[in-house]
């Protein structure tokens, strides 16, 4: 059943763009729902949001290395990235929510970040004390 | 032309006295034992092959594909077998075939998981012409099945771009994380 749900979601997005590039290079490990894994693979739906949301958490998840390392353009990573809070979290999504731009992610993905855990770990606490925080436990 | 002469001795004998040819020959050996280790570098040679005969998914750009990037199984023959490893949809599989282990080509043997990750491509099915995403996910939590070894791995690049790398057990996020053979799930059709 629930790989009847895979095979509609991403059969009903069956043209070249950001919810293809989200199955070819993120779906395999996120999950078609982008729900991740628990404890192995951290979601993005109600996560990345609230990532985006603040300025150091858009620059964490610019520079982890699933988003900075792909084969995704610049342009195609920001349009993916806004494709995934537009389809998993368009609850939480604000419209001063702001976007990502490919002058963004070219500005902050080849940055290499050394302590990924610990600098989660610093912009969580920065997010979780003005609001809601991303999911803990990765 | 003396003084040239002057020049090109004193820079001789400079030459001569601050070298010598034994570390002329230990330099130059240095240099020619270095230029026959450079091809051994992990240069990404599969990628670059594969942008001369066309771009990723692209109709054909597997078939155009040098034999030599394509693995073992690098045939051509269509067939409709789902227990041969030509099967089109195994176009990037590594690994047992699930319909040679008790399953079927999308579905994992009796007492087998599958895997909650897994590598995600497209194959071109000559059939109708059309390209799909695949899903290829391992079945968990056995020992390996060991029939139809199966390694195609189109499009698969090297380790060091991970995400586009199959050498991986993707039971590595499975409570059982043996590994027992390799199912090929059809997402959808891809775009151009």
């Amino acid at each position: 059943m629930a790989l009847l749900g895979v095979t509609a979601a991403v059969g009903s997005a069956a043209r070249a763009g950001p919810a293809q590039d989200y199955a070819l290079h993120c779906m395999g490990c996120h999950g078609a729902n982008a729900q991740g894994v628990p404890g192995k693979v951290p979601p993005l739906a109600h996560s990345l949001v609230r990532f985006m949301n603040n300025a150091a958490g858009r620059r964490y998840v610019l520079r982890v290395p699933g988003a900075a390392n792909s084969m995704l353009s610049d342009a195609q990573l920001a349009a993916v990235l806004n494709w995934v809070v537009t389809q998993f979290d368009a609850d939480e999504l604000g419209a001063t929510t702001p976007r990502f731009g490919e002058q963004e992610v070219a500005a902050n993905r080849h940055t290499p970040m050394a302590g990924v855990l610990a600098t989660r770990a610093a912009v969580l606490r920065e997010i979780a004390a003005v609001g809601p925080a991303p999911a803990t436990g990765y | 032309m003396q003084r040239l002469d002057r020049l090109f001795e004193s820079s001789a004998r400079s030459l001569a006295q601050r070298s010598s040819r034994r570390s002329f020959i230990g330099v130059l050996g240095r240099i020619l034992t270095g230029s026959l280790l450079v091809p051994l570098l992990p240069i990404d040679r599969i990628h670059r092959a594969e942008a001369a005969s066309g771009p990723e998914g692209s109709p054909g750009a597997a078939e155009k594909a040098p034999a030599a990037a394509k693995g073992k199984s690098a045939s051509k023959a269509y067939t409709e077998d789902q227990e041969s490893c030509d099967y089109w949809k195994y176009c990037a599989i590594d690994g047992f075939l699930c319909s040679c282990c008790g399953g079927s080509s999308h579905t994992c043997p009796p007492g087998t998981q599958q895997s909650v990750v897994s590598w995600i491509g497209t194959c071109h099915n000559p059939a109708d012409g059309r390209d799909y995403i695949v899903s290829y996910n391992d079945c968990c939590g056995k020992a390996s099945c060991g029939n139809c070894d199966c390694y195609r791995n189109e499009r698969e690049r090297p380790l060091y771009r991970l995400s586009r790398n199959n050498d991986v057990n993707w039971c590595m996020a499975n409570t059982g994380s043996d590994y027992h053979c390799t199912v090929s799930v059809i997402l959808g059709s891809a775009g151009p």
